[in-house]
């Protein structure tokens, strides 16, 4: 299917004249440090580096008048984890403008949000997990999207008739753990094909922009359950609705932004037991609850600091979860972000991300440094560092407390 | 007789022009400029934007500038998307611009498909590491600024009047800016910006002057020299293109997502 669609989408581009066709390609190099063994050396990978490729390019081209076709695949080879080496195609869209309306179909991507410390209103595109921890890099999603731009505002309705698994680190990647997962398990009678139904209205007040967001279907996030039969962990994606609202208000220097979700037809994760159970006959699934979850703060800038072109940014959010300590793993449930950002706003556009996230309750830390600088007309050099900091061994981060690393990454843009 | 009445209007005009103060006279040439600039609908240009170390080091970037006429009190709009450098291809930014108000911006990241607004105390801020300000980019509307002419002056042997201007928007990075008009065609040929120090920062030359549609003049360069890094930023226009059709529709935000 995949490969058919491939093969189709060079045919019609091809169809083209050479004119109308846009390519863009990036190329990846990226290698990591990891400043101890693992813990898990006996189930897991042992080793201290890893190297990785990654290629993407960009077909983009007009096939009728205000008709056009963007593709792109995605691949990547890792050395040590099968599980992030993988293919993907992020988008292979069709987008027709007409007066009144916008129409997509194909497989595409969208952003939903405003906050900075993770995205809890973006369901449209799944999470590509073994790509990066900040959850910010997407698999692409089967859909139909029609946009309608009136004085009133904007409105997006989507169909989303087909659904991405999450992906997970493997066993032999360091950030995996060692753990197996089983093949997922689904809510709704037809599994991945199920029909997810979307819709967001968005519009501006001046300084202030808010949007609400609607989602019925297979949900993205999967409730991480318990495979008795193969002794593996259980991916169990459930039927539910959300109820998305972002805010964003600027005023002078200050940003202040809100995301807040209400989330029904979640399985509760109990603080004893699994949420999910599948003994390979029966499967046993916690009654679902309706929950809420909130990140809110600001990010206040400072431009052109001490007489320099630089810029410099401070954000602060709160991450909240109604659920508190029955929140399953990996929820910041009640945490803080504090970071700042530098811009150089110099000829090689470099920019820097250093931050802290706090659980405030349960004394865990994460810490993340993000630079990037243009080295040459077209090598991009990024840095990326994270250290783990988990209070005992109670703390979800405790697995993590030796996967301290260092990724360099090389991006060659042709 | 033709020619006495001419005569006689000119010492009629300039009579009038001795009555203005300074300050009469400097707002006077910027609304007679904004005149002459007026009915150009929309237009389409390719810029291709050197920035120039104080070695002399040149890196340079690709892009294209769309622009709408403001009707009646609205201001211009504008787009701005950039081809090269290509990590940054895609990026695209929305400009609209407001007589009293502060402008409104946004910025589109197509790596994330992330539409940011770009807080309005960011104008005095370097636009993509040049030497232009967000606010030495936007369109150039009369009342952005208090005026006071200063005096008549040749400028590389053309007649212009100097004319002193203050921004009215406080986020301004400038406490004022002296341009040299020139008095035929009404053009901008240069200007001298003062930081907030009042010490002269930067000065803008615009050069080769071309007339398009036998009315609307635009520079083929623009040179913008800062004095205090000794950095410089050229911008050169090609292919000006005017009333060509476009359309409220092609400036909303939402549109900054499919502009390429």
């Amino acid at each position: 299917m995949r490969r058919l669609s491939f093969f189709s989408t060079l045919f019609l581009m091809g169809s083209m004249s050479h004119a109308d066709i846009s390519m863009t390609s990036q190329m990846d190099y990226e290698s990591t440090a990891y400043f101890a063994d693992s813990k898990l050396s006996e189930v897991g990978n042992d080793e201290r580096t890893n190297q990785s490729l990654a290629f993407r390019t960009e077909l983009y081209g007009e096939v009728a008048e205000s008709q056009t076709i963007t593709f792109k695949p995605f691949v990547r080879w890792d050395e040590n984890d099968d599980e992030r080496s993988h293919f993907d195609v992020r988008e292979l869209i069709w987008h027709k403008v007409a007066d009144e309306y916008e129409l997509k179909a194909g497989i595409g991507k969208v952003f939903w949000g405003v906050t900075e410390s993770q995205h809890l209103v973006d369901i449209v595109n799944q999470t590509d997990v073994v790509e990066s921890l900040d959850g910010e890099q997407k698999l692409g999603q089967p859909m139909v999207q029609l946009l309608l731009e009136r004085d009133w505002g904007n409105l997006d309705l989507f169909i989303l008739p087909y659904h991405r698994e999450r992906t997970f680190v493997g066993p032999e990647g360091r950030l995996g753990l060692g753990l197996n997962y089983a093949d997922a398990i689904y809510d709704s009678d037809n599994g991945e094909s199920n029909i997810d139904v979307a819709a967001r209205f968005y519009t501006y007040i001046d300084e202030f922009e808010y949007a609400v967001s609607l989602f019925h279907g297979t949900g993205r996030e999967p409730v991480v359950g318990f495979d008795s039969s193969s002794n593996q962990l259980l991916p169990y994606y459930p039927t539910i609705s959300q109820l998305g609202l972002e805010m964003q208000y600027l005023n002078e220097g200050w940003a202040w932004k809100f995301e807040g979700i209400v989330r029904d037809g979640m399985p509760e994760s109990p603080q004893t037991g699994q949420p999910v159970v599948f003994d390979g006959v029966n499967l046993t699934v916690a009654d679902s609850e309706t929950y809420f979850a909130t990140t809110a703060g600001f990010e206040y800038t400072q431009v052109g600091i001490w007489d320099t072109r630089i810029d410099l940014g401070w954000v602060v959010e709160h991450l909240y979860d109604s659920r508190q300590s029955d929140a399953p793993a990996g929820t910041f449930e009640h945490d803080a972000l504090l970071a700042t950002r530098w811009a150089a706003n110099d000829a090689a556009s470099s920019t820097l991300l250093a931050g802290v996230l706090v659980d405030y309750e349960d004394m865990d830390y994460a810490l993340s440094f993000e630079g990037t600088t243009r080295v040459f007309e077209s090598v991009i050099v990024s840095l990326e560092a994270r250290i783990f900091a988990p209070s005992d061994d109670e703390s979800p981060l405790w697995g993590f407390r030796d996967e301290d690393f260092v990724k360099l990454t090389f991006s060659y843009y042709l | 007789m033709k020619k006495l009445f001419v005569s006689s209007v000119l010492i009629l005009a300039s009579a009038f022009v001795l009555a203005q103060t300074p300050e009469e006279k400097g707002l006077s040439i910027a609304i007679e400029a904004d005149k002459r600039d007026q009915g150009f609908v929309d237009s389409k240009v390719e810029l291709e934007m050197v920035l120039i170390d104080r070695n002399g080091n040149e890196s340079p970037r690709e892009l294209r500038l769309k622009g709408l006429e403001g009707q009646g009190e609205e201001g211009d709009k504008s787009l701005m998307i950039f081809d090269t450098p290509i990590d940054q291809k895609g990026v695209a930014m929305l400009t609209y611009t407001y007589k009293k108000d502060a402008d409104d911006q946004w910025l589109y990241l197509p790596a994330l498909k992330r539409v940011k607004k770009i807080s309005s105390k960011n104008k005095s801020g370097p636009f993509v590491g040049s030497e232009f300000a967000f606010e030495d980019i936007s369109s150039q509307e009369v009342e952005k600024y208090t005026y006071k002419y200063l005096r008549d002056e040749k400028l590389d042997g053309v007649d212009c009047f100097v004319v002193e201007r203050y921004p009215t928007d406080r986020y301004s990075g400038y406490t004022k800016q002296i341009a040299w008009i020139d008095q035929a065609e009404y053009r901008v040929m240069k200007v001298d910006f003062y930081d907030r120090k009042n010490s002269l920062l930067k000065t803008l030359e615009n050069k080769g002057y071309k007339q398009y549609l036998n009315k609307f003049w635009r520079p083929d360069e623009s040179y913008m020299k800062n004095h205090q890094t000794g950095k410089a930023t050229r911008l050169v226009y090609k292919n000006y293109e005017f009333k060509v059709g476009l359309n409220d529709k092609e400036f909303t935000k939402n549109s900054l997502k499919r502009a390429k």
